[in-house]
């Protein structure tokens, strides 16, 4: 691959774009929060067991809220300080650190699951497209698709962890339990299992109909018949044939679902307790935590930009088609 | 042949998940193998902040998280106060002075010596560095006279002393905090230094979850249990019959359903009440007419029968609850009386319109009602009264917008005087009469659940003299004549008291119960140290 001056130019301009939207992002991350009505001091002290004098809320007010402007708020970005939690009075970086593992865990894997699985029975559905099977799942996913996940959630609650007991009902894994490693492993599964189905049933239906449809498409070109008049095995000309130009669309819904990591889990991370990205946000705002609601904000604008920059170079690896286009 | 690899595939697939469910299922039992005895609370909203007086939130489970690790002077169990860290304590009206007996050989976590100069130097410490928590307003300075007294002095006479100072204050040992400067951002192991029952081991921020370890040298008697565990649970009832929790706090309809399943059920008395926030700066709400009208127009059993299935009691409109040991049975009640509340807005000079609504000078009576979520005992319970109290007085003729907010939300304008009324709600009605001063004096300007009332000035120097009254029969009546006063000027108006209930597990041994007023200055939660001691 040669690039010319008008790749060059492209990619600086594209460069450019990112930036200026980056610092955008930025912005917004400061400003938003800002527009939520009440503050630190009230939204902690409301119902509380102690009512607060004049005084004694101005005290607080003055310790907890250090206006700083956007300058001060650029700089510290520049030199990594993310600032420090009101409500835990720690480091903003060890909440953040703290959760995130647990939102790539819960989000990566069902993302992943649901993308494979979508991809093959949609490719296989689109290949026995007019039968019943394909018919069924059609209607089944289209239905199950329908279903949110605010409800799929608790029906599984209520089967698997209250009626039959097989899973837990809440947490990522048992609190202290002093398991060897492998039994630790197997316990994170264990309260992995439900988190993780209520978010593959509710992505995997649109992966599969996304598959599909874009599969029968493709597999109408004469290309396909091509293949087939080679007298290739099925398999091939279902996978490096046909496959291969329907995975576009389903890496675009693959890196979106990525890229709203830490809002996409928020609603099963509540149900079933789960910690994450989603849990600190949703507890950040409640409690006007504007130092943490301002990092996760900025991190899942980032995440967002980020993970469209890679889309394009995954498209030039899957798609030769935008590497040489101009 | 093309059949044969789909049918493959989904069978495959199939028997995967079932072995995964299996497999998972059985390594379940396996990680129940014995830890040591622990017990395990589940809670809805699992974080709560460090466990010390700087760094825990400053509602109730907060307040409970410290109470494993640090003491108090004095302390409550079923009956009443008993001897903490200290062994007995008397009033010098003379000398306006407290002298506590402290027990000996008390140790710290870390193996030093308790002393009384940890008291007075505790006593300094909050007054120079305050704890919302214990007020040190009418506290002169403490002494320590020898290694076992303290006296702590007043600077004026100071009846909630025992309950705000003496049962709620923790003491921190003066070895670690003398060097401490801004308590708030400290977080060495220190920190966690106390005398209690417990030794505080983790907090993790993530998965809200803590743990503590039994302090075996505790001088009340050894811990029950080795472990004592915190969990977060969204679903109390599930956590709790799958052996996750061992105490849960649950909502009045699971208790049937518990109690069959052979938990043990405990319901608190009326210490919380839900209660309208009028907003008597403006008109026509400045009028106690106008708030009787309202009083008249609402029905206290339709709210409880209607949003609550029944699970509650109505309240008395003079604040301090129907248990607590000051109420005055002849507290002006307001009878739920469309008629009369007509009557009433009619003689204020509003007319019905065309539509059957209120107006005054062709002005429409319209009145914007703030609804949200509201905490209470730590969980988040979602607000359905908003909707009873506008039909209810839509019946009467008094047009209502119902906005439903977020709780942070609500409360911003409530505390601004930016709304008109306002369902919000409190405890602490069964602990020391202090809380009619918090929850109606005007001083209370950074509070959204307080009246912070100052047009009655009667009213203002019953509750200035009531906590001044060292006599507890004199401070009744004082307290009595508050409550008339209260219920006559209607500045909030007090709706009902939801039960409150707690479920647990006995196998475990360990038998919860609601400390009678609460723990320290009233907390409504039954996770009392005493519990847990052998």
């Amino acid at each position: 691959m040669v690039s010319g001056p008008h790749q060059t130019a492209g990619m600086l301009s594209q460069v450019i774009t990112f930036f200026l939207a980056a610092l955008t992002m930025v912005y917004l991350s400061y400003a938003l929060p800002r527009f939520l009505p009440g503050d630190f001091v009230t939204a902690t002290y409301a119902g509380a067991n102690v009512t607060l004098t004049a005084d004694q809320e101005a005290g607080l007010r003055a310790y907890f809220t250090q206006d700083e402007g956007f300058g001060d708020y650029l700089l510290r970005l520049a030199t990594l300080d993310w600032g420090y939690s009101y409500a835990f009075l720690t480091p903003v970086s060890d909440l953040f650190l703290g959760a995130l593992p647990w939102t790539l865990l819960l989000l990566g894997a069902a993302n992943l699951i649901s993308m494979s699985i979508g991809f093959v029975t949609g490719v296989e559905a689109a290949w026995r497209h007019g039968s019943l099977t394909e018919k069924g799942l059609v209607g089944g996913m289209t239905v199950l698709e329908g279903i949110p996940e605010i409800c799929t959630g608790v029906i599984l609650l209520i089967v698997f962890a209250l009626n039959l007991q097989w899973f837990p009902a809440a947490g990522a894994e048992t609190a202290y339990s002093d398991l060897g490693f492998f039994s630790r492993l197997i316990d994170i599964a264990h309260h992995l299992t439900l988190p993780l189905a209520t978010l593959v049933l509710a992505y995997f239906p649109g992966n599969f109909l996304l598959t599909r449809n874009s599969m029968m498409m493709v597999i109408k070109a004469h290309y396909i018949e091509t293949a087939r008049a080679k007298g290739l095995p099925p398999r091939r000309i279902r996978y490096a044939h046909a496959a291969r130009n329907a995975l576009q669309p389903i890496v675009t819904r693959f890196g979106l679902r990525l890229a709203f990591m830490i809002t996409g889990a928020l609603v099963v991370e509540r149900i079933n307790s789960y910690p994450g990205l989603g849990t600190l946000l949703f507890n950040a705002i409640q409690a006007r935590d504007l130092p943490v609601i301002q990092t996760v904000v900025l991190f899942s604008s980032l995440i967002v930009l980020v993970v469209i920059l890679g889309m394009e170079g995954v498209y030039r690896i899957i798609d030769p088609r935008i590497r040489h286009a101009r | 042949m093309k059949k044969n690899i789909f049918s493959f595939n989904l069978k495959w697939i199939f028997i995967l998940l079932l072995i995964s469910v299996f497999a998972v299922g059985e390594t379940s039992s396996l990680l129940a193998q014995d830890r040591g005895k622990e017990i395990r609370i589940g809670d809805g909203k699992g974080d709560w902040g460090y466990p010390n007086p700087y760094r825990h939130y400053p509602r109730g489970p907060g307040y409970v998280r410290m109470s494993w690790v640090f003491d108090t002077l004095i302390w409550k169990d079923k009956d009443g106060y008993i001897p903490a860290l200290a062994r007995s304590w008397r009033y010098d009206p003379d000398s306006m002075s407290f002298v506590f007996e402290l027990r000996e050989g008390v140790q710290w976590h870390d193996g030093k010596p308790f002393s009384a100069d940890d008291v007075a130097f505790t006593v300094d410490y909050f007054i120079k560095h305050p704890y919302a928590w214990v007020p040190m307003g009418a506290v002169a300075g403490a002494k320590a006279d020898g290694p076992n007294r303290v006296t702590i002095t007043l600077k004026k006479p100071y009846a909630p002393f025992l309950s705000y100072v003496g049962g709620t204050m923790p003491i921190l040992p003066k070895h670690i905090w003398e060097n401490v400067d801004d308590p708030k951002r400290y977080s060495d192991p220190g920190a966690f230094i106390g005398t209690g029952p417990f030794t505080f081991i983790d907090f993790n921020k993530a998965k809200g979850t803590y743990l503590y370890e039994a302090n075996e040298a505790y001088y009340l008697g050894q811990p029950k249990v080795d472990r004592l565990i915190y969990i977060k649970t969204g679903k109390p009832m599930m956590a709790l019959l799958s052996g996750k929790a061992d105490l849960v706090n649950i909502r009045p309809d699971m208790a049937k359903i518990l109690g069959k399943k052979g938990m043990t059920v405990i319901e608190n008395q009326r210490g919380w009440n839900k209660k309208i926030m009028i907003n008597h700066k403006k008109p026509p709400f400045n009028d106690k007419r106008f708030r009787k009208a309202l009083a008249h127009a609402i029905n206290q059993q339709e709210i409880i029968a209607k949003a609550h299935r029944g699970f509650g009691s109505p309240a008395s409109f003079g604040l301090l609850s129907l248990d607590h040991e000051f109420y005055n049975p002849n507290t002006p009640t307001y009878a739920h009386d469309p008629a009369k509340a007509r009557e009433i807005l009619e003689s204020l000079g509003f007319q019905r319109n065309g539509q059957g609504f209120y107006e005054k000078d062709g002005r429409p009576l319209d009145v914007e009602l703030l609804a949200s979520n509201i905490t209470v005992a730590g969980e988040s319970v979602s607000d359905r009264d908003g909707e009873v109290i506008k039909r209810e007085l839509e019946k009467t003729g008094i047009r209502v917008h119902l906005i439903n907010m977020e709780q942070a939300s609500t409360d911003t304008r409530i505390r601004n005087w930016d709304f008109d009324l306002a369902i919000s709600g409190h405890g602490g009605l069964l602990g020391d009469a202090r809380i009619l001063n918090m929850m109606i004096s005007p001083k209370m300007k950074g509070s959204v659940n307080s009246a912070r009332y100052g047009a009655n000035k009667e009213l203002l120097a019953l509750l200035n003299a009531q906590v001044a009254e060292m006599d507890p029969e004199k401070r009744k009546r004082l307290v009595w004549k508050i409550q008339e006063v209260y219920a006559d000027e209607l500045p909030a108006i007090s709706l009902y008291y939801p039960a409150s209930m707690s479920a647990y597990n006995h196998e475990k041994g360990v038998h919860w119960y609601y400390t009678k007023g609460g723990l320290a200055l009233g907390v409504p939660i039954p996770q009392n140290k005493t519990t847990l001691i052998k």
